[in-house]
């Protein structure tokens, strides 16, 4: 069983396609069940309180916007664990903790230097196309084990 | 209640949206998040005008289409993106050009940090709280009675005391302890104003002290420099109808204020940067051996050319006044430089911010440095209005609002 | 530790919201069910979820969806209710995604018969600068 990160990390589609393989995949909503069930954080909606940012320093320098280091104090660590990833390149509708464009960038580009087994591709727009990503996706999954 | 809409993106993830609910809450309002569609969000080009990468400030954009249709979603808007973001600062102050243009909704924009506090935006939420909930009181023209103001600040405490829309006694004293300062302040306005306190039929407070002083002398009104500043100087100016700027450079920090028909809108409070306040002027004059009421005399006869001054950081801005001096240049040359560089830092920092409108009056007691209003005006290729009692204006608003309480 | 899954049955699923329930309350084991328009939220111990999840994934394959989520279903920090009736950010991605289900599941299905994916159709080559010369002189001609 392998750790495959998906990205966007919030997506439904590719996590549950992960899963289905028998792999786990790495959201980040595990890492906001982590934060919001710790309830002496106060902190919330989400329980990130101002020590998040400074830890995401360790992605990003003091002069990027708290908004991105504190995001990364939650999608870091995922990162870290991952052993492979998938990547929609045409992702929308990218909110919340995928809110922010300059994290997300740093996200992607995080995972393509960590050389790990990656796969990039879009959302479908048609039924061959969704055949091929269901397809490719499955793929991918099972050559990783 | 008073419900603030929030178009933000990034507080939750800053560790910050519980200091922005607690601001909120600190003066009876609470924030929400009305409802938006997905297609909104999906179609906020066409419906705002554009749409940007980071999906959060599209959101922010759709909600507020959705607030300027339905003016009924909310009663104030409060938008918020990271300090340095600069997609955030753009769609930031979009939105708060949107939301003003288009409703008569006040709206309210900030850029925070994780080191954000309540504290921090207290003053400002007030200020939002009071034009949504107040428009009747704000809307007092005119001074009735025989009422007193008391303006508790950071560097200095100011009475007056007024009578049938006139301003007859004034007080003024450097502040030291703020309930001893006040009292001098008050006793000072009584006394010039030939009137004793029993006399006063109401008492309003505003300033850093204002809560506090204002629970001591039993103020019927108690409210924030915001309001109370603008609208002194539209009535001090004489600009209650139409439009008109406020620029108010305190002792410690600077407010820039846009109002229409004699009721404050859109502000744009600057934090504590003593590069861009009366404390670098202060500096100035302590280091030139004048006394800071000679200090714009002296500004008025030098040109801020001659020398290289920055004082976006007053340990900056104090090396290059100290540099300047050690390599020749005069005094006069000196006090324009350091008068036109708190111009600068205010210019560039609060009036992009806001709508700088005709008549601009420029108010508190560092106005009195006659130097900083002709800097002022040079920056903004306008012509800069000094009124009577300008360093009061504080007093003068908070007198003439409580006035309108009397009448209930 | 409690988890929480959401778990969303596509447009051409035969399974209902109320079936999923049932055969919740079936396995028996300790899982809070909410239903909801699109499916159920379910909660309870990280293993008992886990094992749950399979067995309802099986009531068809291709057009069940799970998805985590990081709130416990009704938390007030999340919930319309309290937020002055905007939905939760997370809301939207999945509505969106939503709407790629269909596909999705047609494609689960095709691969599930064992069937070949469709190549890649040919991408259009774009005109080239002497190409669209031409063709703008035809249409000002």
């Amino acid at each position: 069983m392998v750790k495959v990160m998906v990205y966007p990390p919030t997506s439904m589609i590719l996590s549950d396609l992960v899963e289905r393989t028998g792999h786990e995949a790495l959201v980040v909503s595990k890492e906001v069940r982590k934060k919001v069930n710790t309830p002496s954080l106060e902190s919330p909606p989400l329980n990130i309180t101002p020590e998040d940012p400074k830890k995401g320093l360790k992605y990003a320098a003091v002069d990027v916007p708290s908004g991105v280091r504190g995001r990364m104090a939650l999608l870091g660590p995922m990162i870290e664990e991952a052993d492979a990833a998938i990547i929609i390149l045409n992702d929308r509708c990218t909110l919340g903790c995928t809110g922010c464009a300059r994290t997300n960038e740093l996200t992607r580009f995080l995972l393509r230097t960590k050389r790990i087994p990656i796969l990039e591709l879009e959302y479908p727009a048609d039924e061959p196309g969704a055949r091929r990503f269901v397809h490719e996706i499955r793929e991918f999954l099972e050559g990783l084990s | 209640m008073i419900r603030i809409a929030q178009l933000s993106c990034g507080p939750e993830y800053s560790g910050v949206q519980q200091e922005l609910e607690k601001a909120a809450q600190m003066v009876g309002a609470e924030l929400v998040f009305p409802e938006v569609s997905l297609d909104d969000v999906r179609n906020v080009e066409e419906r705002f005008g554009i749409e940007v990468a980071s999906g959060d400030l599209n959101l922010a954009m759709a909600r507020a289409t959705r607030i300027v249709e339905n003016p009924d979603l909310a009663d104030a808007v409060f938008v918020a993106t990271c300090f340095r973001c600069a997609e955030g600062a753009i769609v930031r102050s979009e939105l708060r050009k949107y939301v003003h243009e288009n409703s008569r909704i006040p709206v309210l924009s900030y850029s925070f940090t994780e080191r954000t506090t309540a504290e921090t935006l207290l003053t400002r939420m007030e200020a939002l709280v009071t034009t949504a909930k107040f428009k009747g009181l704000l809307s007092r023209e005119r001074q009735k009675g025989l009422t007193a103001g008391i303006d508790s600040g950071s560097t200095t405490t100011k009475s007056v005391v007024m009578r049938d829309n006139q301003v007859i006694g004034t007080g003024w004293v450097p502040t030291t302890e703020v309930l001893k300062s006040a009292e001098a302040a008050y006793n000072a306005a009584l006394e010039s104003a030939g009137v004793t306190r029993s006399e006063i039929e109401g008492l309003g407070t505003t300033g850093y002290g204002r809560h506090l002083v204002g629970k001591e002398f039993g103020a019927r009104l108690i409210q924030e420099e915001i309001t109370v500043n603008s609208k002194g100087a539209v009535f001090l100016a004489d600009a209650q109808k139409g439009a008109a700027t406020v620029i108010d450079i305190g002792g410690m920090d600077n407010k820039a204020i846009s109002v229409q028909d004699g009721i404050p809108g859109t502000f744009t409070m600057g934090g504590i940067c003593a590069g861009a306040s009366g404390r670098f002027l202060e500096l100035t004059a302590r280091r030139l051996g004048v006394d800071i009421t000679e200090l714009g005399k002296l500004a008025l006869k030098g040109d801020h050319e001659k020398v290289s001054m920055n004082s976006y950081c007053i340990v900056f801005g104090t090396q290059s006044l100290v540099n300047s001096l050690s390599a020749g240049s005069s005094p006069e040359d000196v006090a324009m430089a350091a008068c036109h560089s708190v111009a600068e830092q205010v210019f560039e920092q609060q009036l992009q911010e806001v709508e700088v409108k005709e008549p601009v009056i420029m108010v508190g007691g560092t106005a009195l440095i006659e130097g900083l209003p002709r800097a002022m005006e040079q920056l903004l290729g306008l012509k800069v209005m000094v009124p009577e009692y300008a360093q009061y204006i504080g007093c003068v608003g908070a007198s003439l609002l409580v006035s309108g309480l009397l009448e209930d | 530790m409690k988890v929480t899954k959401y778990v969303i049955t596509g447009q051409d699923s035969d399974v209902l919201p109320s079936d999923i329930a049932l055969k919740i309350y079936e396995l028996g084991r300790e899982i809070n069910i909410k239903e909801t328009c699109f499916g159920v939220i379910i909660d309870g111990e990280e293993e008992d979820i886990k094992a749950t999840v399979e067995e309802i994934r099986a009531m068809d394959q291709s057009n069940i969806f799970i998805k985590d989520r990081g709130f416990p279903p009704g938390d007030p920090r999340r919930c319309r209710g309290h937020r002055g009736g905007g939905a939760r950010p997370g809301f939207y991605m999945m509505q969106y995604e939503s709407e790629l289900l269909p596909l999705i599941s047609r494609g689960l299905a095709s691969e599930a018969r064992g069937e070949e994916a469709p190549p890649e159709a040919a991408s259009r080559k774009r005109p080239g600068s002497e190409e669209l010369e031409e063709m703008i002189e035809e249409e000002f001609s």
